[in-house]
């Protein structure tokens, strides 16, 4: 089967932002403020900036090799055996955030809204979800991210826009924070959210069906801009209304935010549930990104033409990986914890590719 | 020796594959007429004489040939063949009064001097003889010739053109299409009167041999599209094409999805408006409806009127069709939902009001309107059904009635019985019938997965439906075109109806050769001003001066 390039300098920028709001955002503003305190948005843009580091890393090699993703070229500049070492650990971190992705928001839906269903049955569900959905072609995945992502943004900004009228300016005061920025939790707060950035990867597969690779850089900035902008405002506001302090006490502060914000003529009482159910299209694309990485990579690794396959064949295997963790509390030190070491995967890992491959002057056709 | 006896068994079964023929005709292919008159009759009595409405009629031609006349008596036109058949066969033309024709002749001058009706030729083969016949035609066969005169006499009373029922309009052409396909494309050759408008025809059906014409516009329409639509036109092998819809089965990309891949069209004002956009439409002779491909989405909720009338308007109709359909589809699923699981959300006097309403009822929610739902599509199925003279008195007592009494016996709260009056409205609302069809149908695992899971269940079913609509494609096209893949000029015609001077192009997702529609002169001149002839200002100094 020859792949498609049809997809779009907008399409590919709406892929992304669509991918990185997800299920991080709930806690974004815990991890923030547990950093920087009163400076937790200034962290939030720190992380920002070193997330576009890697995202822009991941685009120019894709400009580089336009016909190919990670797992194709990193044979090419490193060679065959440690190329295919490193995407298959790259896969199966992806499949291991893929999890972590179905069980967070699975933990988030039994603790607020459906407090007698079983875990099992929430995760499963997004899974097959995922699942059910990875079995498109690379084109109607643009399609499905492009179709998702005004109604991502439009909930996140209403409930940032509802909430001002409870937030104080005081709150977000000092600007640097009370804290210094040496210190280790300010280093691995910045590094934890960094990861929430991670879904950005997706960017080495969608390149290859691009209908121009020459704009990837462009749009990655794009997608960072808005992604990332939202990010702040999330941080901004949540930590307005509530500030530092109170954040700590709180697991899911965006949530918070949302249960305390009401629409203007009392038409729906309490926003939290309705922002819940919107989220779950974030959930759902951030899940579909992870995944659908997970199997077309997988499939090209293993030189396959079609990566339906695999979508059903790993679902156990994700499922599985997304029971492990204990407790909820256990399940964030895993995904922080996790997260910070994937990093290495998508940002160092492709960075040393790209200099490998600038030294070796490695190119790929045009 | 094991291969041989294969053999002909293999080919015995292609060749039943292949017949196109009806039983009675498979001995008859590629025969030709014989000279021999009393053969040829006999031949023609055993395969139709039979039949009571098949008339042979003997005479004889200027007096001296035997001939005879054969046809379908109800079938065809009579006063015609008394008048333009038989008479001139019977009497030598007048200018040729005296002369004596041999019979080598005689279709020389039958043809050229004496039949004054245009659609006649001479015919040599059986089958294509018979197949005319059957159509409605007349064949009059002269002793000796070796060629038989078909002459078009078909007849089939037809109903009168009337306002098409599906498609009511309040501002616009009342033309709607009738069962036959030379007065369907009639209607669309009077509306489309150019060259470029192009109609092929083929037979599909064994057995009803149907006449399926392909209609697109030279220079418009996209020949890779004209190319698709012949190709999975001709593969279809089927005894039958009884209506469009037939056709539509074998030719939409989906077989399994709930939603239509294929519009169908009544107006031949619509059709030829698709047509102008660079589709494909197919008519079916014997169905008054017109296939028209590729379709996309946003074509389900538009109507002819959001053109005719003026735009502003029906724009905000458009916006309240749109709603409509999102609400046939999810409105009893939200309440479901919220009333079972998230009953912080509404007011707090609502909820209070809601939950009086519903105390007397025993079941949940999710029962609740899934009885009230079913009970409601029985209704609507039965009001199809039922006569027209009791049929609205029914679609009255049930409605109301039935309602009322579910609501006063606690079967029903009341809150549920207008919930599912609104979703039925909005099914309604919805133009076409088979999209309303598709979101009718896809409510009732809305409603189930609302019980299960509330909110969180909708949206899993929201996003299911949105992917596989995502992943729909009509020849191509991608079914969310002109919203996904974006594409500015298209979405002028989506949620609103953009005035004409905004929409100078042909949508591009159809991808015609020729993509300009309104010239951006005219464009031009709209924007520059306009004349005010009668401006009061004028006339007042005029008056003036001729009262001076």
């Amino acid at each position: 089967m020859k792949d498609e390039r049809q997809i779009t300098a907008i399409q590919s920028a709406a892929i992304l932002v669509s991918t990185i709001i997800g299920v991080g955002v709930l806690a974004l503003p815990l991890f923030a403020v547990r950093a920087g305190e009163s400076g937790a948005p200034l962290v939030t843009v720190v992380s920002v900036l070193l997330a576009f580091v890697g995202l822009a890393v991941i685009s120019l090699l894709g400009m580089r090799f336009p016909n190919k993703s990670i797992t194709q070229y990193s044979e090419d500049i490193i060679g065959k055996w440690p190329g295919r070492i490193g995407s298959a650990l790259i896969i199966a971190y992806f499949a291991v955030l893929s999890a972590l992705t179905a069980r967070e928001f699975g933990e988030v839906v039994i603790t607020s809204v459906l407090t007698r269903t079983p875990l099992e049955v929430t995760v499963i569900v997004m899974l097959l979800l995922a699942a059910l959905a990875t079995r498109n072609s690379v084109t109607t995945f643009a399609y499905i991210h492009h179709f998702y992502f005004p109604l991502l943004l439009f909930p996140a900004l209403l409930i940032v826009a509802l909430s001002l009228k409870n937030a104080e300016g005081l709150n977000l005061q000092p600007m640097w924070g009370n804290v210094s920025w040496v210190r280790p939790e300010m280093v691995e707060g910045i590094l934890t959210i960094t990861a929430l950035f991670q879904g950005s990867f997706i960017m080495t597969t969608v390149i290859p069906a691009m209908r121009r690779p020459e704009k990837a850089l462009t749009a990655s900035a794009w997608a960072m801009l808005i992604a990332g902008g939202l990010y702040v405002t999330i941080v901004a506001a949540t930590v307005g209304v509530f500030g530092s302090e109170e954040i700590k006490n709180l697991l899911w502060p965006t949530l918070e935010l949302a249960k305390g914000t009401s629409l203007p003529a009392n038409v729906l009482e309490r926003l939290d549930a309705a922002f819940l159910a919107v989220w779950v299209t974030a959930v759902f694309t951030t899940l579909f990104s992870s995944y659908f990485f997970t199997i077309k990579e997988a499939s090209k690794l293993f030189r396959l033409g079609d990566h339906k396959m695999f979508s059903f064949f790993l679902l156990p295997a994700v499922y599985v990986m997304a029971m492990l963790p204990r407790s909820i509390l256990h399940m964030y030190e895993i995904i922080e914890n996790f997260g910070r070491i994937g990093l290495i995967f998508t940002i160092a890992y492709p960075l040393m590719l790209w200099l490998i491959a600038l030294v070796r002057r490695k190119r790929g056709s045009q | 020796m094991l291969r041989r006896p294969r053999k002909p068994r293999k080919s015995a079964s292609s060749n039943v594959q292949d017949h196109s023929l009806d039983q009675a005709l498979e001995q008859t292919q590629d025969k030709l007429l014989g000279k021999e008159l009393a053969q040829t009759e006999h031949f023609f009595t055993n395969l139709l004489g039979i039949n009571n409405d098949f008339v042979i009629r003997r005479f004889h031609v200027f007096g001296r040939h035997p001939a005879v006349m054969c046809y379908y008596a109800n079938m065809v036109d009579q006063a015609l063949i008394n008048k333009d058949i038989l008479k001139p066969f019977m009497y030598v033309p007048s200018h040729l009064e005296g002369k004596d024709f041999g019979l080598e002749q005689l279709p020389e001058v039958l043809l050229n001097d004496a039949i004054y009706h245009s659609a006649c030729k001479l015919e040599r083969s059986i089958e294509a003889l018979v197949n005319a016949i059957l159509q409605g035609n007349t064949i009059v066969i002269v002793d000796g010739l070796e060629e038989a005169f078909l002459i078009d006499t078909r007849n089939i009373d037809k109903r009168s053109i009337d306002t098409p029922a599906t498609e009511q309009v309040i501002r616009g052409p009342r033309e709607g299409f009738i069962e036959l396909l030379g007065t369907n494309i009639s209607l669309l050759r009077y509306r489309l009167q150019t060259s470029d408008l192009r109609i092929r025809t083929m037979e599909i059906g064994r057995r009803t041999k149907s006449k399926v014409a392909v209609c697109y516009m030279e220079g418009i329409t996209n020949p890779d599209l004209v190319a698709e639509v012949d190709k999975r036109l001709s593969k279809i092998d089927i005894d039958a094409v009884l209506d469009s819809g037939y056709l539509e089965q074998f030719i939409e990309d989906n077989h399994y999805s709930p939603f239509p891949q294929v519009q169908y069209m009544e107006r031949p004002d619509k059709v030829a408006a698709n047509l102008l956009e660079g589709r494909v439409a197919i008519m079916v002779d014997g169905s008054p409806m017109a296939l028209v491909v590729p379709t996309v989405f946003n074509q389900f909720y538009q109507t002819v009127e959001d053109f005719t009338e003026r735009f502003l308007l029906m724009s905000a109709l458009r916006l309240a069709r749109l709603i409509a359909l999102m609400f046939s589809l999810v409105f009893p699923s939200l309440y479901v939902a919220i009333i079972s699981f998230n009953p912080e959300l509404i007011p707090t006097e609502f909820a209070v009001a809601v939950a009086g309403g519903r105390a007397g009822v025993p079941f949940p929610a999710i029962i609740e309107v899934l009885v009230i739902e079913i009970s409601m599509e029985v209704l609507r199925e039965a009001t199809i059904r039922l006569p027209q003279q009791v049929g609205g008195a029914l679609s009255i007592v049930g409605v109301l009635v039935v309602g009322q009494a579910a609501v006063s016996a606690g079967f029903a709260s009341p809150i549920t019985v207008v919930i599912i009056a609104l979703t039925t409205i909005g099914s309604f609302a919805t133009p076409a019938y088979n999209a309303a069809l598709a979101l009718r149908l896809l409510r009732f695992p809305l409603i189930i997965m609302a019980g299960i899971f509330g909110l969180y269940g909708v949206m899993i079913g929201l996003i299911v439906i949105a992917n596989h609509i995502l992943s729909l494609k009509s020849f191509g096209v991608p079914y969310m075109s002109p919203l996904v893949p974006g594409n500015f000029e298209g979405m002028k015609d989506t949620v609103i109806r953009a005035p004409f001077t905004w929409m100078r192009k042909r949508p591009s997702f159809l991808f015609p050769q020729d993509r300009t529609r309104l010239s951006s002169q005219t464009a031009n001149d709209q924007a520059a001003s306009k004349g005010s002839p009668l401006n009061p200002l004028k006339f007042k100094e005029e008056r003036k001066d001729t009262e001076e």
